[in-house]
This record gives structure tokens, sequence and C-alpha cells, in this order.
């Protein structure tokens, strides 16, 4: 079974790669043939076996010495068993671009409202993605550096563009969040007053004539804002962070078990 | 590769059994309450503010790949489409993950047939934008400004693109829910949007909005757990002040035998 998944070469991939083609083509047109009721029966059967592998691995006792130190029976089979994500993931970037390239086309084609804007993107995406194909085989400076203008130049700039906006969009949210009308906004003001001055140099300044020590050293803005972040702040997030945890726990565990159906969870079993 | 420890083997055997046990029981029939959320309560007001104002809805399931929160993201989601399509109206859902593309189809056409309106689903209202983190916060900031949606309805996985979508939907006067267990992205929300929903209260939405008895046993269950935990934790604290370690000392050793010794200690060497 090992030998199966270990990486092919030459004659040996591509006989495999048309293998597995096959097959799959197999698969989907078998699963057209069958019932609908039995397709249902079959996802969910397929569902559990998947998550039953990884819970098996993560939960089965591991070796504690020897060559399967901090494995089981179970761990070597855990990249082969997640490539099958990355081959979902590539057949669907395929069905992302066909979306994407269908809904600018028709845009274009039918001169539709804003149909500029869809053959910018049509055109940025041919810019990208030429030199980024070619790139892979002609391996002259040239192609790379048409390349490293495109991505180094245009994509990274844009996308830097893009975050550095996310800073003017801060100060427009919290002078709203800021403004004081209720006293949950005026507590959240004062704290977040507090975190900010005690973060800065010059702001630690203001209080640095309080002795750091005994029970003055409590109002010192650094300390305040510490004791705000690690005994106010940190606490509320764990607590959080348990219930998205146990959240996702039952999330899962319906999933898994197929106890929600039908088209995302609108029908009972 | 990380693998359980036996503490977690055990509390994850427990509070799976107990969430099921929950189910079961919701579903042979028991009565369950649960509390109002607003947020949750909000959501038909901003469909019908939509509808009113001529305007489409926009949705965003964010950036995760096709896990949990994504799921969950895209069944909240279906429920808005679902009172949408009872007015025929229209929901907007900007997509980042291609792997996304195939599965939200199919959800809001079910949920477009759920609200006895196929006929309004349009396949070309579910765009796949880029993969790229800010190429999407463009794409769908582009589609804000232009749209002009009468509301926005943001859950899923979410990062520093959580801000520019909220803040361009507050610029066109958007009512907002949102709703991410992203943790981080959390105060930005509650800054920018009218609802946020926070921690486990994105997982109780579904439940909420459906009221199926599956999701609500999975609800009390959760709380169930919930509560099991804070009991653990509260006995650690008092233990640890009153110097015992046992709690502490349990929780982190991967070894059986290690495990055992602290539960013989712990029992008087039995």
């Amino acid at each position: 079974m090992g030998g199966f998944f270990v990486p092919k070469q030459g004659a040996e991939l591509w006989a495999y790669i048309i293998g597995a083609f096959v097959v799959g083509l197999g698969i989907l047109y078998a699963l057209s043939l069958t019932p609908k009721s039995l397709r249902k029966t079959l996802i969910a059967g397929i569902t559990f076996l998947g998550g039953l592998f990884f819970a098996l691995e993560f939960f089965w006792p591991v070796d504690t010495a020897g060559p399967m130190a901090g494995k089981n029976f179970l761990t070597a089979y855990i990249k082969p068993v997640s490539s099958v994500t990355t081959i979902l993931g590539a057949l669907a970037l395929g069905l992302g671009l066909y979306s994407m390239v269908s809904i600018h086309g028709r845009a274009v084609a039918k001169r539709r409202e804003n149909w500029g804007f869809s053959a910018v993107l049509l055109g940025a995406i041919l810019a990208m993605a030429i030199p980024a194909i070619w790139k892979e085989y002609d391996k002259s400076p040239q192609i790379a550096g048409f390349y490293r203008i495109m991505y180094d130049g245009g994509f990274n700039p844009l996308n830097a563009t893009m975050f550095s906006i996310v800073a003017f969009y801060i100060v427009s949210a919290a002078y709203r969040a800021f403004r004081i009308r209720t006293v949950e906004a005026g507590i959240l003001l004062m704290s977040a007053v507090i975190i900010m001055i005690g973060q800065v140099t010059l702001g630690q300044l203001l209080t640095a004539w309080i002795p750091n020590e005994n029970f003055s050293s409590n109002f010192r803005v650094e300390n305040l804002s510490n004791w705000i972040l690690t005994r106010v702040n940190s606490p509320a997030q764990l607590a959080i962070s348990l219930g998205i945890g146990v959240g996702t726990l039952a999330t899962a565990l319906r999933l898994w078990l197929s106890l929600e159906r039908g088209a995302f969870f609108d029908e009972e079993l | 590769m990380k693998h359980a420890t036996w503490p977690a083997r055990i509390i994850l055997l427990v509070l799976s059994g107990i969430i099921l046990y929950a189910i079961l029981s919701a579903r042979r029939g028991k009565k369950l309450y649960l509390r109002r959320i607003p947020g949750l309560n909000a959501i038909e007001e901003a469909v019908g503010r939509a509808v009113e104002m001529g305007r489409p809805i926009l949705g965003s399931i964010g950036l995760g790949d096709v896990d949990v929160i994504t799921l969950q993201a895209l069944a909240i989601i279906s429920s808005v489409a679902t009172t949408a399509a009872r007015f025929a109206h229209r929901i907007v859902l900007p997509l980042r993950n291609a792997a996304q593309v195939p599965i939200a189809e199919e959800a809001l056409r079910a949920a477009y047939t759920a609200g006895g309106r196929p006929d309004v689903f349009n396949e070309q209202d579910l765009p796949f934008l880029s993969g790229e983190q800010f190429a999407y916060a463009a794409g769908v900031a582009g589609i804000i400004q232009r749209e002009r949606p009468a509301a926005t309805f943001l859950f899923g996985t979410f990062y520093a693109e959580a801000l520019i979508i909220a803040e361009n939907a507050n610029q066109v006067g958007a009512i907002q829910i949102a709703g991410t267990p992203s943790t981080t992205q959390v105060p930005f929300f509650i800054a920018a949007c009218d609802y946020v929903l926070i921690g486990d209260e994105y997982y109780a939405a579904t439940a909420y909005i459906t009221r199926q008895p599956t999701l609500l046993g999975s609800l009390i269950g959760q709380d169930i757990g919930k509560m099991l935990l804070l009991g653990m934790i509260i006995l650690g604290v008092v233990l640890v002040t009153f110097g015992s370690p046992f709690i502490a000392n349990i929780f982190g050793d991967k070894d059986l035998e290690t495990f055992a010794a602290y539960f013989r200690a712990a029992t008087g060497g039995k």
C-alpha cells in the first residue's frame, strides 16, 4: 500500500495520471447513475470514512520509542490522504476560473453596465497568467524579469495599497465606536485610551513620577494597561475561544455523522 | 504530527457523548428553550429593509477553506437567502475560495427553492472574485459601491479585509450583521457593524433561525459541555489555591502511565 503513495517518475507518472483520470471519470459516471436517495447514503458514508480516518489518526495512541516514536499506524497515510484536499482544491480552482470568466466575458460581450471593469479584470488575468505559466517552460531572464515586473511591480504594490487603506478605515470605525453614547461605549473608550497611552513611551512618561513599587505602582499607566490586557482582555478572549471550540466540535460531529443533510441544513434526516 | 493526550481523549469523548445525547433527546421531541440573540432577531428586519429599499443584500462567507466555519457561514447565509426568496429578493455572495463556488451555488439554489422562488436565483450573483485576500477585499468593496446593498451579512473566517468590507458597507448605509470565530476581527466588526455575533453565538445562529431539533439539541449539548468545562476550571482554580496542582498536572501529559499515576496519587495510591 505504501508504494502506491510514493511519488512516481516518467512513464509511470503518466500511467498513474491517466489511470486516475479514467477511474475518476468512471466514479463520476457511476455516481450520476446512482438514484438520489442512494447518492445521499453514499456521500454520508464517504464523509464518515474520511472523518473516521482523521479522528482515528488523532486519537489512536502513539509509540513512545523506536522508529515509530510519536506516530501510530495511520500517521504515514496522513500526507497522501490530505493530498485529496489539494486535488479537490485544484479542480475547484478550474470551476472558479470558469465562473469568473463566464460572468465577466458575458458582461463584456453584451456591453452590460460597467463592462469596462470586467474587461480590465479579464486583461489582468491574462497579463498575470501568461508570464507565470511561460516562465515555467522558458527559463530565460527576460521572461523571469517580465514576471517580476508583473508580480513585484504590479501585484504586490496593489496588495499593499489595499492593506494600507485599513489604517484609514480603523480611524473612521474607531471614531464611531468611541462616541460616548452609552456606559459600555464609555468603558470601551477609557480602556482604549489607557492601553494606547500605556503602549507608547511618551504616554508612560505621564506617570513615570509614580514609584514603581508597592501599591502605588498600580497607578502607573503601563501597569494599568498591562492589567487590562492580561487580566480582562485575555480571559475574555479565552472564554470566547472555549465557546467557539465546543461549537466547532458540535458542528463537526453533525457534519461527520451527517445528522443534518439535504441542501445545507434545511432538511432533517 | 499532533496527537491527542489522554485528558484530551477523555474530554472530547465525554463532550461528544453529551452533544450526541442532547441531539437525540431533541429529536425525540424534548422541548428546548433558547435565549434571544439580538443579531439574529435583526435578520428579518435587515431583509425587510432591503426589500423595501429595492436594493440587494450582500453576503460574504469570508476567506476560509471549505471547513466547519465556512459551512456554518454558508448555512446562515442560506437561511437569509430563504427569507429573501420569499420576497423574490436578490442576494449577492462574492466568493474568495474557488472550492466554495459549487457548494455555495448548490446551497443558495436550494435556499431559493425552499423559499418558493427558484426562478429568482441567479448563478451570476455568486461571483468568484480572487483567491488573494486584498484582491477579494477590493472586489467586494467595488460590488458594494456599485450595487449599494441595503443589508450585509458577513459570516465566516475574516482577517484584515473585514474592516475594508464593513466600512464600505457602512458608507453606503447598509444595515450590517456580522459574526466570526476569528477573535482578532470581532472588535473591528463591533466598531463597524450594527449587530455582531460573538463567540459561540456564531454556531447558535442556524439553530436559532431554523429551530430544527437536531441543531437545537446540538446547541443545548454545547451549553452542557461548556458548563462541565467551566466546572473543571473552577475546580482547578480552587485546588491550585489550596496547593493541589492535580487538575493543572493532568493536562498536557501524553503518557498514559503518568496520567494514571496522578490519579493513583490523588486517590491515595490505589
